[in-house]
């Protein structure tokens, strides 16, 4: 992994429009500041190594070498990346109608069971005011329901992971979408002094796409509603193709192509659809969103799952084969569809100047020749 | 010493040029002052200010020059001797009226100082007062030294009374701060009667209406007006010649220039080639004077600052009178032997001398002038300009810059002119970015706030201090509201025209004598007009920036107030609000996560890094326990503990309390 500095990650991220907000640099220093959906360098920190280059998920991702650290395997051209389970799940009795959840409430379930059982101590979520998400620390179950639902703008959710740490808590969770989950990733392969995972304890992907400018959003939407009036937003299953927003006044449909204006140029370049750098990772299940798809990628990962269903925090069924191959088929067609446009770009294993990405050749090879399929 | 005000007839002082100003328009039994601060002018309306009540005198300190003006003429009006005084800037600000003024003439004698400011010691420009006495038509007098300062200032109200319009008397810093011997001359015995007459026949000039209409008789009058101040130049004692009868070359010349001459005539020991025909009235020319001063030699070098006035008015009488005099060769600005921008000197008259004479001069060899600027540097710290410490405006420029940051829409600031018009430099984070005349960034910004229509989508910021509010900002910020600009207006409210000396403004309770004045709130005035306000202490740095974001992300015109008294303001100097103290455990220094934040890039005086320890520590000389540090810090290892004169309780509060121990 090569790291350089903030000057660095100015002109070879956010200059090149390729920043995805994550929140990966901010939070470290007095140097990065994210303001509505938007990080900005305030002051050159003249140092030519810093922790937001190493931490950024479009500048020199050495994707083996996250993936080694977790779930602990090397990085193949597996579309959903590694896993030990597959399966269907929703919120058990336990959690049942406690939230506006955005599917089955999986994630919301799962952290629920990690503050009852002691497994952590603190999580790093994702809130939001207006149409500007806001990450947050939370230390109990209340926190966590706050901040069920997903916000589809990219958020700098990493941030709150650095506000924990410096907080010291020593059991953190960590819920996401891929590229801020990239961000961890690395970050614990940095974590000096600490612990193989550091105070990480916990961390839950969420399959994406892609995600929205905050801003590029916000002007879209005020247009059209009230932003205090917004309840919730969804991307129903084709053949909708409308993004939809929940008003206290019924729902509001801005077409898809509209919005996807607002997409961040560095999403076109994420190579990743469920998370693979994760404990465990949560969906909407194809064809019923009511559930989820869940993967369980960790050995820890996979024992709160089953504590989760022994608790009745979670109720599960085997995933339809139909729905499994259709994940993957999603899953494989993003993966290429970025290496090839990163390679265009001039982003992928460059051999001089930056690159986004760093993996292996042969791997590259096999997931443009769609062999991973 | 006694007061200025004391000295006996006869005396002998050492003033200020400013002083003997002051003195001069003492001996002239002035009644009425008015002025706006500005350097190098400020300490005439600050002396007589002081003496306003033992010399029964109304001084005041107004709103902009052009009410300065406006003010002084009044008494004239009234029969009164007044004074108007200003920086050349000033004058641009006043000249709607003076054009008027001029017009209209005056009645009891009415001067008009005008200070320039060549080489910009003190400026953002070299800007030119003479020009203005030929446009206006008004005559111009320019005192070569001290002495002069004093006599020209008595005779000019003389002068004014004579011919009935204001006279202009141009000071310039070297001799408005510089200081010479003063012999002081009667203070008269006057009885100051204030009347207005205005029953008179309509056109009367002391009884009538005063107006420039009808305007070509009017303006007829005041051209034979000025032909009569002519004819007593023409016998000026202001006015002289030293050299031989016949010099080889004539140096015509004014003002300090005389002087720079002198000094280089006798540098070269060229007296008895060079003639110096000094002229302190120079507009209009005693042309009969200087015609024949003119015929005595073949060889013309025009001595004076910036820009080549008087050379192209003795040009025009030379051409004008060849006949008679005979043809000229010219030197000085225009054939390029003395430069058009800059101060003068002695040393740019001795190299143009040298070179038109062909006399060689040595003043110091090269390898010694070499030495000598290496030495005279080599022991001073390298500094650049900064802000004082505790200075509030360090604070604001933070949470402005940082808060355009943030904001990223590539927002900018436009401002004018105060000590926040370093902010251009590092100082104040380079945030400024356009620097223009008192009250123009909110103007600008007026304009810049309608561009959206063109695709411009930055945040558009401006920013005035308290003084400059009233002077000048008022106008724009109306025209800003009333067309729906978008912008916003951070009003940097230190308590007082700091820059210039804590002179008083509109918004302070006291004005120029000390006497209680009515107060004008600015926050009251710009909610009156409409815009949405808000005011903060810029010590709260995080709480200002919040501030200035959310009011970024408003539509219209919004005005935040920033008030904080000037670190040097005399309520403030000496004391300190905090005591500060940097825990060592906790400083980052310059690793990852900090990389010496507060001593790089806050850059307070006050803040020291230690190499050797690589930590950060306050320099207890210097800080001024504003405390701002305190919050800026990352990690919060500057704490602020109150700063009581007996024992050291530390106040625990926000970022910082897990410091306290
Ligand atoms: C930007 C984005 C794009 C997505 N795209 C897809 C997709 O293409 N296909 C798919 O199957 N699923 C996608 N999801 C995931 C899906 O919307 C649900 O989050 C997921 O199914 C979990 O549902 P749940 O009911 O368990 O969530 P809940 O129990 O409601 O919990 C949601 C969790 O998401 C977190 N969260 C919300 N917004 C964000 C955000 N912006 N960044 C980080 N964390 C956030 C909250 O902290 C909360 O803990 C996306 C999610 C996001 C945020
Ligand atoms: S992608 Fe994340 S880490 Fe990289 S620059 Fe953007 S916010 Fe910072
Ligand atoms: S900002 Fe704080 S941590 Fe950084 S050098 Fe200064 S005192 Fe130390």
């Amino acid at each position: 992994m090569q790291v350089r500095g903030g000057k660095a990650l100015v002109s070879e991220v956010q200059e090149k429009g390729l920043c995805v907000d994550c929140g990966g640099c901010v939070g470290l220093c007095p140097y990065f500041r994210s303001h509505r959906g938007r990080v900005a360098m305030l002051f050159d920190c003249g140092l030519d190594e810093g922790r937001c280059h190493a931490h950024c998920p479009k500048v020199e991702v050495d994707l083996d070498a996250v993936s080694r650290q977790i779930p602990g395997v090397p990085y193949t051209e597996a579309p959903a990346g590694y896993f030990r389970r597959m399966v269907k799940t929703r919120a058990g009795e336990k959690m049942v109608g406690r939230a506006p959840y955005q599917n089955g409430g999986t994630v919301s379930s799962l952290l629920a069971l990690a503050f009852d059982s002691g497994l952590i101590d603190a999580a790093a979520l994702t809130d939001r005011e207006g149409l500007i998400p806001r990450p947050r620390v939370v230390t109990d179950v209340a926190g966590v329901l706050a901040c069920a639902s997903s916000k589809y703008m990219a958020s700098p959710t990493v941030s709150a992971v650095h506000e924990a740490i410096a907080a010291g808590f020593q059991r953190i969770a960590f819920v996401g979408t891929p590229c801020q989950a990239t961000s961890v990733g690395q970050m614990r392969c940095q974590i000096p002094g600490h612990s193989e995972n550091g105070p990480i304890a916990l961390t839950i992907g969420l399959f994406c796409t892609w995600a929205l400018d905050a801003r590029a959003l916000t002007s879209m939407a005020s247009a059209e509603m009230d932003l205090q009036a917004i309840t919730g937003m969804d991307v129903p299953p084709p053949p909708a193709s409308v993004f939809s927003f929940k008003t206290q006044n019924g729902s509001v449909d801005i077409p898809l192509e509209r919005v996807r204006e607002a997409i961040p140029e560095g999403c076109r370049i994420c190579p990743d659809m469920t998370a693979e750098f994760t404990d465990l990772s949560v969906g909407a299940l194809e064809g019923d969103t009511t559930w989820n798809s869940l993967i369980c990628r960790t050995a820890a990962g996979e024992a709160l799952f089953d504590a989760a269903l022994k608790k009745g925090y979670l109720e599960a069924a085997p995933m339809d084969p139909a729905q499994a191959a259709g994940l993957l088929k999603a899953s494989a067609v993003k993966k290429a569809r970025a290496m090839a446009r990163a390679r265009e770009e001039g982003l992928l294993n460059n051999a001089e100047g930056a690159s986004a990405l760093r993996v292996e050749p042969a791997v590259v090879d096999r997931i443009l020749g769609g062999t991973g399929q | 010493m006694s007061h200025l005000h004391e000295e006996k007839p006869g005396n002998r002082r050492l003033c200020m040029g400013n002083e003997a100003i002051v003195r001069g328009a003492l001996e002239a039994g002035v009644a009425v002052a008015a002025g706006y601060p500005g350097t190098p002018a400020s300490e005439i309306i600050e002396t007589l200010s002081a003496l306003a009540g033992p010399m029964n005198l109304y001084v005041e300190w107004s709103v902009n020059e052009k009410v300065a003006l406006e003010v002084a003429s009044s008494a004239s009006f009234a029969g009164l001797r007044s004074l108007a005084v200003m920086k050349q800037p000033g004058l641009n600000v006043a000249s709607d009226y003076l054009l008027h003024l001029s017009g209209s003439g005056t009645r009891g004698g009415m001067v008009l100082v005008s200070a320039d400011d060549p080489g910009a010691l003190s400026s953002v420009n070299e800007g030119e007062t003479r020009p203005y006495a030929k446009l206006m038509e008004v005559p111009l007098l320019e005192p070569g030294d001290f002495q002069e300062a004093k006599e020209m200032t008595v005779w000019a109200f003389e002068l004014s009374e004579t011919i009935r319009n204001v006279v202009l008397l141009r000071t310039v810093t070297r001799l408005s701060h510089a200081s010479g011997t003063v012999v002081m001359g009667e203070l008269p015995e006057t009885e100051k009667q204030a009347r207005f007459k205005h029953d008179g026949f309509i056109i009367d000039p002391m009884e009538g209406v005063v107006m420039s209409p009808p305007v070509e008789w009017k303006h007829s009058q005041q051209q034979e007006k000025l032909k009569q101040a002519q004819a007593l130049f023409e016998t000026s004692p202001f006015n002289t010649y030293e050299g031989p009868d016949a010099p080889e070359l004539l140096i015509i010349t004014s003002s300090v220039c005389t002087l720079y001459c002198k000094e280089a005539v006798a540098l070269l020991d060229v007296g008895e080639r060079v003639g110096i025909l000094k002229l302190g009235t120079t507009w209009p020319l005693p042309e009969k004077w200087v015609k024949k001063h003119l015929a005595t030699s073949d060889t013309v070098l025009v001595v004076e600052e910036v820009l080549p006035f008087l050379e192209g008015e003795i040009k025009i009488l030379a051409a004008e009178s060849v006949a008679e005099i005979g043809a000229k060769t010219f030197y000085g600005k225009k054939e390029g032997s003395l430069p058009t921008t800059g101060e003068m000197n002695p040393d740019r008259v001795v190299a143009a001398l040298s070179t038109i004479l062909g006399v060689e001069y040595i003043g110091q060899e090269a390898a010694y002038a070499q030495r000598a600027n290496e030495i005279s540097f080599a022991g001073a710290p390298n500094r650049e300009a900064t802000f004082c410490p505790g200075c509030p405006h360090r604070a604001s420029f933070w949470s402005i810059n940082t808060a355009l940051s943030m904001d990223n829409r590539n927002g900018f600031v436009c401002g004018d002119i105060g000590c926040y018009s370093m902010a251009v430099l590092p100082a104040g984070f380079s945030t400024l970015k356009t620097l223009h005349a008192m009250g123009s960034g909110t103007g600008v910004a007026s304009g810049f706030g309608k561009l959206s229509p063109f695709g411009m989508d930055q945040s558009v910021v401006a920013v005035c201090g308290d003084s400059t509010f009233f002077h000048s900002v008022l106008p724009p910020l109306v025209n800003a509201i009333h067309h729906q600009s978008d912008l916003t207006l951070i009003v940097l409210d230190n308590s007082g025209t700091a820059m210039t000396g804590f002179q008083s403004h509109p918004g302070l309770a006291a004005n120029a004598m000390g006497e209680i004045a009515a107060v004008i709130d600015i926050p009251t005035v710009c909610q009156a007009l409409g815009a949405r306000v808000k005011v903060a202490d810029p010590f709260e740095v995080m709480k200002t920036r919040e501030l200035l974001l959310g009011l970024l992300d408003e539509k219209g015109v919004k005005v935040l107030v920033l008030k904080q008294a000037c670190a040097l303001s005399p309520e403030k100097k000496h004391s300190k609000a905090w005591e500060m103290t940097i825990d060592e455990s906790i400083c980052l220094g310059d690793t990852c996560g900090c990389n010496r934040f507060c001593t790089r890039i806050f850059a307070c005086p006050g803040l020291v890094w230690d190499k050797e320890k690589g930590k950060a520590h306050i320099d207890e000389v210097v800080c001024t326990g504003c405390g701002v540090c305190a919050e800026i810090c990352p990690v919060g290892a500057i704490g602020k503990g109150r700063a009581e004169k007996k024992g050291k309780k530390r106040a625990s509060g926000g970022e910082v309390s897990h410091l306290e121990s």
